[in-house]
């Protein structure tokens, strides 16, 4: 039933967020053209001039307006669909709350990852066109991965420990992005019990978590500091990626631990505490 | 085996209690008025039995069992709310519904559609109020369900398609299945009725079928809620 339940999760969030990205290509399609035009001999015309440069500003805010649309459709998918009217036909499926709530997880990450690399290589390519860089020459000044790998090793640092770093660091973004979709989950799930004000609940719900999880993140977090301290006699590049690596495990930990544990509260909230009214 | 069962069932929101220790039991084959004022527990109960509210204290069971995916599965519901998605068409809730419901009867959906002059291209959004119930009502009753459950399912429509809905129910019978029709309106739906629960402040008052009221209070269904429920 996950399954279906992500088809249609996509089909209700495709008509919104592929327009965002066409909108999004076609601008920066225009917004490239203006950056070429403002460069160019051809640019003695204010009028134009002034155009060009309201592509551009449109183009910020559109990049902007992305990732706004992208958080805002992950907060109102599961509200409108779990929590309000829709939910009396979302709720009335024969599938489960986990099947309900992983649906929304997962086609909210999928997005988060489609925006960020498509704003990405948006914006990377405008700056490399305005910088007026030449791919291929950018291309052949980076350095080999034999070179790379050179230079780390002279540092004591392995290929296998590169995999493992971004190994971690992948997997930190897309805990992350989980445990940051469950925040707004559990607030709305744990607001939505109540009879009343299950809107300002949410908010408060959300806030009380953001203080618990920060404090519990913290505290446990706290021995970094000694390790660190403790690093200080080793060299400067070597205590550096020994307390970013223990940095990153913390995190992913943490991460891993506040993602379980806003589950747990987003989904006994709906199986126990499922108020629609 | 009852195919709902409700056994010391409560439910309260805060101070108010809505449904006050409610045991009845409803077998297959069985058309039910649910019948009650204004706040007498009637949607507190069958949306206890769709599991959109988890009871203070009891049980409630569909077909042996609490309400989860499996009951979810044997259920049709329509309930008060228009709870379509705005943005999909009768065609997208369609496969949508043959997507999660094995019992979902999609040429049965598309004859009503057709018989009532639906469009299965137009948007939800830009249907009337009374449209919208139309469709609602055509999915719940297309499905080949073992408990129907109707909360107020001809509540917000004109007098012709009430007797079409009616008409639905009754064609749609199957020997297999219980439908609990919830409503304000006994006069309409008096004619389809078996049985009938009349229900007030969160307690049932009488569970009794429809033949028994007629012969031993020698008045209809309509007459006798009017006298029980007298202000």
């Amino acid at each position: 039933m996950l399954g279906k339940l992500l088809k249609q999760e996509f089909r209700a969030t495709g008509r919104i967020m592929l327009p965002v990205f066409g909108a999004l290509l076609i601008l920066s399609v225009f917004a490239n053209f203006s950056i070429r035009f403002l460069d160019s001999s051809m640019s003695d015309s204010a009028v134009l001039r002034i155009l060009a440069v309201i592509v551009l500003i449109f183009f910020g805010f559109a990049v902007f307006g992305a990732m706004i649309v992208t958080l805002w459709l992950m907060v109102s998918r599961f509200y409108r669909n779990l929590l309000k009217d829709e939910g009396y036909l979302m709720h009335t499926l024969p599938v489960s709350v986990h099947g309900l709530v992983w649906s929304k997880l997962l086609v909210s990450l999928v997005w988060f990852i489609a925006t960020g690399l498509l704003i990405l290589a948006i914006v990377s390519l405008t700056a490399l066109i305005q910088s007026g860089t030449n791919l291929s020459e950018l291309f052949a000044q980076l350095p080999s991965w034999a070179e790379i790998k050179a230079l780390l090793s002279a540092h004591g640092i392995h290929s296998g420990d590169i995999t493992i770093f971004f190994t971690e660091l992948i997997a930190l973004i897309l805990l992350g992005s989980i445990a940051g979709c469950l925040h707004f989950y559990a607030a709305m799930a744990m607001g939505h019990m109540f009879s009343k004000d299950k809107i300002l609940l949410s908010i408060v719900f959300f806030v009380a978590l953001s203080f618990v999880l920060s404090l519990a993140t913290n505290l446990l977090g706290f021995r970094l500091h000694d390790l660190a301290a403790l690093t200080v006699e080793k060299g400067e590049l070597e205590m550096l990626i020994f307390y970013e690596r223990r940095l990153l495990r913390f995190s992913l930990g943490a991460a891993l631990l506040q993602g379980a544990l806003l589950y747990f509260a987003t989904t006994l909230s709906l199986r126990r505490g499922l108020n629609l009214s | 085996m009852p195919i709902l069962e409700c056994r010391e069932l409560s439910k309260r929101f805060g101070r108010t209690t809505a449904l006050d220790r409610v045991s009845l039991s409803i077998e297959p084959g069985r058309v039910i008025g649910l019948l009650g004022p204004n706040g007498s527990g009637k949607t507190t109960l069958i949306k206890l039995a769709n599991g959109l509210l988890t009871p203070s204290e009891g049980e409630i069971l569909i077909d042996g069992e609490a309400p989860g995916p499996h009951s979810k599965a044997i259920v049709s519901y329509l309930s008060d709310k228009e709870y379509l998605p705005e943005w999909m068409t009768p065609k997208q809730l369609m496969d949508f519904f043959q997507d999660f419901y094995a019992d979902f009867d999609r040429a049965r959906a598309e004859e009503m559609l057709a018989r009532l002059g639906l469009d299965p291209a137009q948007k939800v959004k830009q249907m009337s109020k009374g449209t919208r119930e139309k469709v609602q009502l055509i999915l719940v009753m297309s499905r080949r369900a073992k408990l129907y459950l109707l909360d107020e399912p001809i509540g917000g429509v004109d007098p012709a398609t009430r007797d079409y809905i009616l008409d639905t129910i009754i064609r749609n019978y199957n020997p297999e299945a219980a439908v609990v029709i919830s409503t304000h309106l006994i006069a309409d739906v008096e004619p389809v009725l078996d049985e009938v629960l009349f229900i007030q402040n969160g307690q049932i008052l009488l569970q009794s079928s429809v033949d028994s009221i007629r012969e031993e209070k020698g008045m209809s269904v309509d007459q006798y809620f009017r006298e029980v429920f007298r202000c």
